[in-house]
């Protein structure tokens, strides 16, 4: 593969580097995926090399961990583009989560070793967070890290681990203080998957597939220089984020949904019952939250341009997602009627039983990075004031 | 396209609140709305030699500021905040609008003036039976000119056809405007009728002489704080504004837009209110607002609220384009007209909910704002007829 000249950035027009990023998303696009895992991870990884190789990885980091740093107007088209050329994006989560906790809080060795593997693809990262003891209430996690030395020895369980089953380095959340410590005794762990003693079994959800996983740490030996900050510390990195890319991520969201509502509709419209008032006035009501999902990440994006900071407008935006994607798939089950009992196996199924399937993993959208209700407390209680729960442990 | 408001806008929204908290409190407003004129005339005159407002987004021209429909936006959702019964939706947004887009001159120099010193107030009648805010629900009876008749200067008409005839140089207008918002007292009636040709236009009607045919009649309306009335007009002499049709249209998408910035000022009226006393009413020992079946009213409450800001900031912005496209102009009002009329009144129903029995007492001020928000969201199109007009600009 031959890289393009780097183009010189410091003059570019958004529309010139708009043009110039979608030149590249159209001349490398990496086409279907093919059938089977192995296959197709093998496919994401080699569409994420190409991207790293070619400088259009990593839209909001810095340019010496192998990123794009750009202004946050080009991140913005950065992500409509990434959509629209609909080409795989990050391999789990790796990318969006820990990535920003190393660039701001690792040492420069651990930058090094760690960040630019990570965005080429080379290594995935999955999250170890959740516990079956300790999910809204993750506070009160319980896998130990006893330090022995210059290891720690962790032992306990983890479980909705996004794409564990096929992760090199798990980024962790440990009880490195006393057990009844909560926020103050947790430690921020960085564990190579293939350590012995680290055991990663799928997690067979309601969709049959096996997105997550859960991990077992049984006497696991981690180098105590693979912890992120300082011991105890771990808590307050948990929501580290990299400048706004949350709320150029939420127009991403918005050109994706933008194009999910257009293909209901023209099912709709090729099943003939678009016509049918009640669907209409169900589908007009999408188009409705499907504009405002927009006009709500432009606004957050106007005001982190004016005045740096994405205003009272972003607290909600990821509610209002989550409900819309699982009221859009019910929706649409409905729809269909008796065909959406089809999965995608069946040679009868309509598009491959996609609206069957997102149906049912949207339920998974009001549940994980912190359930609905946990979010509208966080909203009553941090953006509007309302006095906290007394019999609730101290945030 | 921005978003997000300048320092001056906001220096705007926060002179309007001030002045209203001030000036037309929720106590004051009570008492205005019992007077014959159902406003505060004091409050009125302030508003435009103090702040200049009525004359925010008309031509300089004429006195006005020249501003554009972000900051009438901004004027119009603190107007909705507090209630006021002032004519400003009418005078401004709706008539004051029409004026400054109409081609016959003469017509905006007799009236903008007199709207941005506040000595006119003016009113915008659009619905005949049937209720509908469209040019479609609008019908006439084309006639010839008496002259050519030489007969009646009118057909008789059915019961809310208001039909325009040319009468000798001038035009008449025959038929009955129903719910024309502060239309009872204003000195100038815009009304929306067919021209003889079958087209939407825009009359104006003089009405400071009170003129022989023109009767109108106080409704009595389930929202206290804004006066409705009945407009009948036989042979009453009228000037066509000069308009075409599709400029109509989109007056009528403004106005959608302009009671959307009312709204959304009323849902924000609501929240405020209810987590104040969320925060301070106590029950089983611990202030209500403690409780998540609380919290959770009040963030759903802040969800949509979000949402309908969003919507209407993306509406205004287009609306204060130079030449904003039709077809697109239309698609956000009726985005606005849908998801703000009902997310101020889910708000309000919620405010009523979460103070409990005080909720439902004619003392206190929650049911005005209900009143006002569920009075709105059908005076300008429920959000079904909003969805489906959507629909039908999108092609679904």
């Amino acid at each position: 593969m031959t890289l393009a000249a780097t183009p010189d950035t410091t003059t570019e027009t958004d529309e010139e580097f708009r043009a110039r990023l979608r030149a590249f998303l159209t001349d490398h696009h990496p086409g279907k995926p093919p059938r089977g895992a192995a296959e197709r991870l093998a496919w994401q990884k080699a569409w994420l090399a190409t991207l790293f190789d070619g400088g259009y990885a990593g839209p909001s980091w810095p340019r010496e961990f192998g990123g794009m740093d750009l202004p946050f107007a080009q991140q913005v088209i950065y992500q409509e583009e990434y959509s629209r050329a609909r080409v795989p994006g990050p391999l789990a989560t790796g990318v969006g989560i820990v990535a920003p906790t190393i660039i701001k809080y690792g040492t420069p060795e651990q930058r090094d070793r760690w960040l630019r593997p990570m965005l080429r693809g080379d290594t995935i990262w999955a999250q170890g967070y959740s516990e079956p003891d300790a999910g809204s209430d993750l506070p009160a996690l319980r896998t130990t890290a006893k330090r022995d030395g210059d290891e720690y020895v962790v032992n306990g369980q983890k479980v909705w681990n996004t794409e564990a089953d096929k992760a090199d380095i798990l980024y962790t959340l440990v009880r490195t203080g006393a057990p009844d410590s909560r926020q103050k005794g947790i430690s921020y762990l960085i564990i190579d998957a293939r350590t012995p003693g680290v055991t990663v079994r799928p997690l067979r959800d309601i969709t049959g597939g096996t997105k997550f996983s859960e991990i077992f740490f049984s006497d696991v030996r981690v180098p105590v220089t693979d912890r992120i900050g300082e011991e105890n510390d771990g808590w307050r990195l948990v929501r580290t984020s990299l400048g706004h890319e949350r709320a150029a991520g939420a127009m991403k969201q918005a050109a994706t949904y933008r194009r999910v509502l257009d293909e209901l509709v023209a099912l709709a419209q090729e099943r003939g019952i678009a016509g049918d008032p009640l669907v209409r006035d169900q589908l007009a009501g999408f188009e409705i939250r499907v504009r405002i999902m927009r006009y709500s990440a432009m606004r957050t994006i106007s005001d982190i341009t004016r005045h740096g900071e994405p205003g009272p407008g972003s607290s909600t935006s990821r509610l209002f997602i989550t409900t819309f994607e699982q009221d859009l798939h019910e929706f649409a089950v409905d729809m269909l009627g008796a065909d959406a009992v089809l999965l995608g196996g069946d040679p009868d199924a309509v598009q491959r039983g996609r609206w069957t399937k997102g149906f049912l993993a949207t339920r998974a959208s009001t549940i994980g990075a912190g359930t609905s209700e946990i979010q509208r407390n966080t909203i009553a209680e941090q953006v509007l004031g309302l006095p906290r729960d007394p019999a609730m442990p101290p945030r | 396209m921005t978003l997000t408001f300048t320092d001056e806008q906001e220096e705007l929204r926060h002179s309007v609140r001030r002045f209203l908290a001030d000036k037309a409190p929720m106590a004051s407003v009570r008492t205005a709305v019992e007077t014959e004129e159902g406003h505060d005339r004091g409050v009125w005159a302030q508003m435009a030699g103090q702040l200049g407002l009525q004359g925010i987004a008309l031509p300089e021209e004429f006195g006005g500021l020249g501003f554009g429909a972000v900051e009438l936006g901004i004027v119009l959702e603190e107007l909705g905040r507090a209630l006021s019964p002032e004519p400003f939706l009418a005078t401004v947004a709706l008539a004051g609008r029409a004026l400054a887009a109409a081609g016959d001159d003469e017509a905006r120099r007799r009236w903008l003036p007199g709207i941005v010193d506040g000595s006119v107030t003016a009113a915008l009648a659009v619905t005949e039976d049937g209720g509908g805010w469209s040019i479609g629900a609008l019908r006439t009876v084309a006639n010839l000119p008496p002259s050519a008749t030489g007969g009646s200067a009118h057909s008789p008409g059915r019961f809310g056809r208001v039909a325009a005839l040319a009468a000798g140089g001038g035009v008449t207008l025959t038929g009955v405007k129903t719910f024309v918002i502060d239309g009872e007292g204003a000195d100038l009636l815009v009304v929306a009728a067919r021209t003889p040709e079958g087209a939407a236009e825009l009359y104006a009607v003089d009405a400071t002489e009170g003129p022989a045919g023109l009767t109108r009649t106080r409704q009595e309306v389930l929202d206290s704080t804004r006066r409705l009335a009945r407009v009948d007009l036989v042979d009453v002499p009228a000037r066509p504004l000069g308009l075409t049709e599709i400029q109509v249209s989109v007056l009528l998408d403004l106005a959608v837009i302009a009671v959307s910035a009312e709204q959304v000022g009323t849902a924000k009226a609501c929240l405020d209110l209810s987590v104040e006393y969320a925060k301070t009413r106590v029950q089983f020992g611990r202030p209500i607002g403690s409780f998540q079946a609380i919290k959770h009213k009040c963030a759903n409450m802040l969800l949509a609220l979000e949402s309908a800001r969003s919507a209407l900031y993306h509406a205004a912005s287009l609306a204060a384009a130079p030449e904003p496209d039709p077809a697109e102009l239309s698609a956000a009002a009726a985005v606005c007209g849908a998801w703000c009329a009902q997310t101020a009144v889910d708000a309000a129903k919620e405010t009523i909910q979460i103070h409990g029995g005080i909720g439902f007492t004619w003392e206190h001020d929650s049911h005005l704002y209900l009143k006002r928000a569920k009075s709105s969201e059908l005076l300008f199109g429920v959000p079904t007829t909003h969805r489906a007009r959507l629909a039908d600009l999108v092609g679904i």
